[in-house]
């Protein structure tokens, strides 16, 4: 279905500014211990899916800047994490060769979420907040907040892709 | 400009933003960002919380049979129990040195305008809440948050505005706090010193528990002693007023290795109940 679509930029970056006012103010509420939904990851990886690299980078960045500036987390973690999602998400399409839309959101979601939290943990230890131990960390935080990501993913990603979509594209 | 080279430009800001960010105190221009959208957010923030109470509510009817006003009632009154009786205790071993300290006066404090809970905030490491008064109301950075009297639960961070304050709670990783370990009522009379039961630094483990750290191995703590603050946090004197109520110590251990004892404190409120709260601005 990726290749054949054409995103509108300005629908994705409508949608990644959603996801970034979500985080802000709806994921903190949502959040229950270290596990919680990542609406910026989400946002990101299925708004910038169809997008070209400079484009999607962009879109991650700018949706980390605006999420950052909404809560009162460590500024530029979002930005870096958003920036991921884009990279992941866009090499991620452009590897991709088989299977549906909703497990291709569910595994690229996965991945950036992990890289995500992973990155929330150096961020919290560098600025001196304190970290836990990675193991623990590892065992009950990531992991299952990549599973709920990715099943937030394979639920709603392919929804929110049709909202995306300017126009199909005929196969040749 | 090829992807990669964009990656590496934008990866290069994000951790620039970042340093600017931890390095350039609380009157720098991303803190004062925060600080602006957090005020234009509050309705939001407000509207979102009201509209999740309802499903908190719901949880606590399915995790409790008891009904839930009537709970909330009994541990309202539970926690005005604990906090006389540490309180007394507090009075009855410091009683000399506190009378020389305040000249004969009973501590006062002066507290804000009682404040609610608006929404918890900050990401999936932090523990922290944000309530509707703020400069106003006379809230200012770093003032203890209480709920009752003096059941300390938190203190304000530097992200007051007008009208919100963000309060770090106990619970959080960053939050320390000079701590003292008193003993329940009846248990006075054997001449011990005032600190025989323990002082030491309150804060929480990435174990998953709140302790006190660095409490002396000859410290007579037990099980049921209350955990109140000593006016001091490290060399940082004053931070808190001494007497709030905190806790009550849960477990002691030690071992032959341990340099300290492990002490694991239950806080006298759960950060789940926080609906009301004020702030000491004064005392």
């Amino acid at each position: 279905m990726l290749e054949s679509v054409q995103i509108s930029v300005a629908r994705a970056a409508l949608l990644v500014a959603l996801a970034a006012l979500l985080e802000s103010v709806l994921s903190p509420l949502l959040t229950f211990g270290w596990v919680g939904p990542r609406f910026l990851i989400l946002g990101v990886v299925v708004a910038v899916a169809g997008l070209r690299d400079l484009q999607a980078l962009l879109l991650g960045f700018f949706g980390g800047v605006l999420t950052d500036a909404l809560s009162s987390g460590l500024f530029g973690t979002a930005p870096l994490g958003g920036v991921f999602a884009g990279a992941i998400s866009v090499r991620a399409g452009d590897m991709r060769r088989k299977g549906g839309t909703r497990i291709f959101f569910a595994q690229t979601v996965a991945v950036a979420v992990a890289a995500y939290d992973l990155l929330t943990l150096f961020a919290t230890a560098l600025a001196g907040q304190g970290s836990p131990p990675i193991v623990g960390y590892l065992a009950s935080g990531v992991i299952p907040d990549v599973l709920l990501n990715a099943l937030l993913a394979y639920l709603v990603g392919g929804w929110l892709l049709r909202l995306l979509i300017a126009k199909e594209e005929e196969w040749t | 400009m090829s992807g990669l080279t964009a990656l590496i430009i934008l990866c290069v800001v994000s951790l620039a933003l970042f340093t600017i960010y931890v390095k350039e105190g609380d009157s720098g221009p991303l803190h004062t960002v925060q600080l602006g959208a957090s005020e234009v957010l509050r309705p939001v923030r407000g509207l979102l919380g009201f509209a999740a109470s309802p499903f908190s509510a719901a949880s606590e009817r399915v995790g409790n049979v008891m009904d839930v006003e009537e709970k909330r009632e009994l541990e309202e009154k539970a926690l005005g129990y604990e906090e006389g009786a540490a309180e007394a205790a507090r009075l009855r071993q410091e009683n000399e040195r506190l009378r020389q300290l305040l000249n004969g006066q009973r501590p006062s404090f002066t507290y804000s305008p009682l404040a609610s809970v608006v929404t918890p905030v900050g990401g999936q490491l932090t523990k922290r809440v944000k309530i509707n008064i703020g400069t106003n109301d006379g809230v200012q950075p770093e003032q203890p948050v209480v709920v009752g009297n003096n059941t300390l639960i938190g203190r304000t961070t530097n992200q007051v505005t007008p009208n919100t304050a963000e309060v770090l709670l106990i619970t959080d990783q960053s939050f320390a706090a000079g701590v003292r370990i008193l003993p329940p009522s009846g248990s006075e009379d054997d001449g011990s010193s005032d600190n025989s039961h323990g002082e030491g630094l309150l804060r929480t483990n990435w174990e998953g528990y709140l302790g006190v750290d660095y409490v002396d191995l000859s410290a007579e703590a037990e099980q049921g002693d209350f955990v109140a603050t000593s006016g001091q946090a490290g060399e940082r004197e004053l931070l808190f007023p001494s007497g709030l109520l905190v806790g009550t110590v849960e477990s002691t251990s030690s071992q032959d290795i341990d340099q300290y004892k492990k002490i694991v404190v239950t806080p006298a409120v759960k950060a789940n109940d926080l609906q009301e709260v004020r702030v000491i601005s004064d005392w």
